[in-house]
């Protein structure tokens, strides 16, 4: 029983369920929502949340799970939107080594940096595996407008990301 | 640790595009298990949806609503002219035991969700595998070509939309019609002027309001007319046409995949006078094939490899642009896709490029159709 809460607790199975959760708001109510008709990328929010969270490397994992999981309801090739997702993560986690204690503002522009990148990027990727056509001005639009959003749930979702990444005490203490 | 998610990507997305069974499979498991949390999140999450809606949306839709009733009014009189083209011309190729989209078997599908990412032009239907939907089918709606399925669920498929950049279809392009000098013919004679068996006419309306606009069945030599002739642009013509239901009769053979010989009843004729506006039969004809590509959202698809030779005829707006059929084609022939918006000449021996405006609106597809025939380049190897 113990060995089942540890599986419960861990960080893999709450980035996973986390992970659950953003996508249903993703194909559901920010489906929706599309202000200039763009879609809110919430997938991504959550993956860059995770680097500032959880680091570089936490970041890149979470962040290859949450476009790992994207992919799987998407047309595009599996793996495509995982690689971009986990460098955004790898970013944002890899610009607060920088910083000894990162206040709030600067977790929150490495949160829209690492989101700009990643929706310039996620075209250009597109272009190498062989998808033409996607990379053109109509990209600024979607950066400008995902790193807004992106930008005003940075806190909350660091937060939440935060409370997914990092091990559980209890855990440790099953884990003996 | 980031090499190793570099690997892993690159494995996937090379199984990904090689169609790997390994990679439906995860897809298909993790739908499984996702439909439940994503329906559960819709339930939750639908009163903030239509709140959004409701704010945003509300003006444009009244005055959406107002143009599409004039639209209505406007096409019930074209409809009734096309259906009567339509059943011509399916009697026609019931006679030469030829194929027609009326012998292909279809499934109505509902829209019920569009991709959740900025890059995929793609929608979801309500129908799957268990209505007999596979990947490669053709969807169409009421207006025309809308795309094809790429995947295929027990309950679910996706469509990618004929606008996306990975979508390729050959397309028949309609031939631009010359234009005749606006003139007036009176032909005073004392006999009847030859009309050939077959030939619609188009007369004023003194005329016999049964024999107006229809084929002719019989032309009366010893009648005594003074016939007016005039050739506009566009032909205006009164059509009487009495409530009947008509069974064709069962077509010969047929080697294309998905299509059963057929044995059609077409709905029954509208009764009473309706003053109807034919196009002009000049555009119909074929000028020669093409592929059309889609460009992306936002971008009207392109045709290319099409000639510019004045042998084969001008290229200009509004031709109707319909899909070529063949063994190799995505969809079956004749299929509407829409019109020529623009023509855009390219020097040397490129050949011009055509945009074309698509009848389908893809900005709102509610009810779609898909036609259960599986191109042969889609079937599962």
């Amino acid at each position: 029983m113990k060995r089942l809460f540890a599986v419960i607790e861990s960080p893999v199975t709450r980035v996973f369920l986390v992970g659950l959760f953003a996508l249903s708001l993703q194909t559901t109510i920010f489906n929706t929502l599309r202000p200039f008709g763009v879609v809110l990328q919430v997938m991504l929010l959550f993956a860059v949340c995770s680097g500032v969270a959880g680091g570089s490397e936490n970041g890149a994992l979470a962040g290859f799970a949450f476009g790992f999981m994207y992919d799987l309801i998407l047309t595009t090739p599996l793996g495509l939107s995982g690689v971009v997702f986990g460098f955004a993560g790898y970013m944002a986690g890899w610009a607060n080594v920088f910083v000894h204690e990162p206040k709030w503002w600067f977790k929150i522009t490495t949160v829209m940096v690492s989101t700009a990148t990643a929706v310039v990027l996620f075209p250009a990727a597109c272009l190498v595996v062989g998808i033409d056509g996607l990379l053109d001005s109509r990209v600024v639009t979607l950066a400008v407008t995902c790193t807004v959003f992106n930008g005003i749930l940075a806190l909350p979702v660091t937060r939440l990301m935060k409370w997914a990444l990092v091990k559980p005490v209890r855990q440790a203490v099953w884990a003996e | 640790m980031i090499v190793v998610l570099l690997l892993t990507s690159t494995l996937l997305i090379t199984l990904d595009m090689r169609d790997s069974g390994f990679v439906g499979g995860i897809r298909d498991t993790f739908g499984a298990i996702f439909r439940p949390v994503e329906r559960f999140t819709n339930v939750v999450t639908t009163p903030i949806s239509n709140a959004w809606r409701g704010v945003v949306d509300y003006a444009e839709l009244r005055e959406e609503n107002l143009a599409l009733k004039d639209l209505i009014v406007k096409q019930e009189g074209s409809a009734i002219a096309a259906a009567a083209t339509v059943r011509e011309a399916q009697e026609l190729l019931a006679l030469n035991g030829l194929p027609t989209l009326a012998g292909i078997d279809s499934v109505t599908a509902q829209v019920v969700g569009q991709s959740p990412s900025n890059f995929s032009q793609t929608f979801e239907l309500n129908r799957g595998k268990s209505s007999g939907i596979r990947v490669g089918m053709t969807v169409t709606n009421g207006a025309g070509l809308v795309g094809k399925i790429t995947d295929a669920t027990l309950e679910r498929s996706v469509v990618m939309l004929a606008t996306d950049p990975e979508y390729a279809i050959a397309v028949k392009v309609g031939v631009c019609p010359t234009k005749p000098a606006p003139s007036t013919t009176v032909a005073p004679s004392t006999t009847a002027p030859e009309l050939e068996v077959g030939t619609a006419t188009t007369t004023g309306s003194e005329l016999d309001p049964g024999l107006i606009g229809g084929p002719v069945e019989s032309a009366d030599p010893d009648a005594t007319t003074t016939t007016q002739t005039t050739v506009p642009p566009t032909t205006t013509t009164t059509t009487t046409v009495p409530p009947t239901t008509t069974t064709l009769p069962l077509a010969t053979t047929t080697t294309i995949k998905g299509f059963t010989p057929f044995s059609t009843t077409l709905p029954p004729r509208p009764g009473g006078a309706t003053q109807i506006t034919v196009p002009e039969t000049g555009g119909l004809l074929p000028r020669e094939t093409g592929a059309m590509e889609g460009r992306g959202i936002g971008r009207t698809p392109i045709i290319r490899f099409i000639q510019s030779s004045s042998r084969l005829g001008e290229l200009c707006q509004g031709v109707p642009v319909v899909t070529a059929g063949g063994s190799q084609s995505l969809a079956p022939a004749d299929l509407v896709v829409g019109t020529v918006s623009r023509v855009v000449n390219r020097k040397g021996s490129a050949g011009p490029l055509l945009e074309v405006d698509l009848a389908a609106n893809l900005e709102s597809l509610n009810f779609v159709r898909v036609l259960l025939y599986q191109p042969a380049t889609e079937i599962p190897r």
